[in-house]
């Protein structure tokens, strides 16, 4: 296995290709299901059993599957482990899945789980692509609890359900708009964070380049006067 | 035979191959994951009730205009009538309700299964201004009757058939009629 892809693949989910706060994708589910960081949670893995499945699966078919066929059998691939984990929800979390179920349901339109399918899964091999639905959907859960956290604290004076004395509950912040609010000023600190590293990064690079490249002239011998 | 049927073919027979493995998959998880409705019906009245039921007195239920009782069953000691009732026409489908009668009195109701969404914009006491209700005292009961600063009508409208429908089915089979129990 190439050390440097799978770096690339790990990093490229969590950070740089991060789905919620780079890409801008899942929105959905990013605004309705993190007003408590046990939704958000439980949202996130939830996506990320059935990227990493329906990729790992995409990935084994890829090579059989037709071209003009692709969407529809990518369809019925997710759609299968979206229903798996509708079922053990509803068996082994019987009151989570009751405030989720909506929710839960709609992961098969996410376009998360269909873009990872058309743009890593069906041009890789299976355990690159297992890893990078792992690495997508904790790049998710991630961004999900983080939502999940401030939302929850703002509205409820909270943390996972446990109340924080002496913080009041803000009234309206709980709601969808609010959602946005608190999501897109996560963004921006998020893309600020990362394009310091970055800008950092260069610095460094540039720093160190000419003496790799050999720009810099070696020292000359200069003749004692 | 053309090519272009040929691939037509061959792409059907791909996503048919494709459905059958997972619909095998699937029916594999159902049995893993599967439980007896009524079984988990039973569960969830002796949970909430505290009290011993040992058979479902009605299993088969009966349909009203805007609900439907699913499941009703007299506890042991006859000390509580508990239904699961579903109200119909809610945002995401129906509501399912879990109401406990002590005597004609709703002494408990507990939110059962439902894909509503708007639940945060209902007080948190919401479903305790039932207790206390005497159905025999009423013919029927509705969404006027619901008492909720929350503007979801349709979850109201859901939530008020499934209590009309235990109002109907005590007073046509439990008080004056042919107690099953």
């Amino acid at each position: 296995m190439d050390k440097r892809k799978i770096k690339e693949t790990v990093i490229g989910g969590l950070i740089k290709n991060n789905p919620t706060f780079v890409l801008v994708l899942g929105t959905c589910p990013t605004i309705a299901m993190t007003t408590s960081l046990a939704q958000a949670f439980a949202m996130g893995i939830a996506t990320t059993f059935v990227l990493i499945f329906s990729n790992l699966f995409i990935s084994l078919l890829r090579n059989l599957i037709p071209d003009k066929v692709r969407i529809p059998c990518y369809i019925v691939i997710i759609s299968t482990f979206v229903t798996i984990v509708d079922m053990v929800m509803q068996r082994y979390m019987p009151d989570l899945y009751s405030t989720m179920r909506a929710f839960i349901a709609l992961i098969v339109v996410n376009c998360i789980i269909l873009a990872r399918a058309e743009s890593y899964a069906s041009c890789n091999k299976p355990l690159y692509s297992m890893l990078d639905g792992v690495s997508i959907g904790l790049g998710f859960t991630g961004a999900l609890c983080l939502i999940g956290i401030v939302r929850e604290f703002l509205a409820g004076g909270a943390f996972a359900g446990i109340s924080i004395p002496g913080y009041p509950a803000m009234s309206g912040v709980g709601a969808s708009a609010f959602g946005f609010i608190v999501f897109g000023c996560l963004m921006a600190l998020f893309n600020f964070v990362i394009q310091k590293i970055n800008e950092r990064k260069d610095k460094m690079k540039a720093a160190v380049l000419p003496l790799s490249e050999g720009k810099v002239e070696p020292l000359k011998e200069v003749a004692e006067k | 035979m053309t090519a272009k049927v040929k691939s037509m073919i061959q792409g059907i027979a791909v996503l048919a191959c494709i459905a059958l493995v997972c619909g095998l998959l699937l029916g594999a998880v159902h049995y893993l994951t599967y439980v007896d409705p009524l079984q988990l019906t039973f569960d969830r009245f002796a949970e909430d009730t505290g009290a011993a039921f040992s058979e479902m007195t009605d299993e088969d239920g009966e349909n009203f205009d805007n609900g439907r009782i699913v499941y009703y069953a007299l506890s042991d000691d006859g000390s509580y009538h508990a239904f699961l009732a579903s109200g119909s026409g809610g945002w995401g489908g129906d509501i399912q309700m879990y109401v406990y009668l002590q005597g004609s009195t709703i002494s408990k109701v507990v939110l059962g299964d439902n894909a509503e969404t708007l639940w945060d914009t209902f007080e948190p006491d919401f479903f305790d201004q039932f207790v206390g209700l005497d159905v025999s005292s009423v013919d029927s009961f509705a969404s006027s009757d619901v008492v909720t600063g929350a503007t979801a009508s349709r979850t109201i409208r859901a939530v008020a058939g499934a209590i009309d429908s235990v109002v109907r089915y005590y007073n046509a089979n439990i008080a004056g009629g042919e107690d099953r129990g």
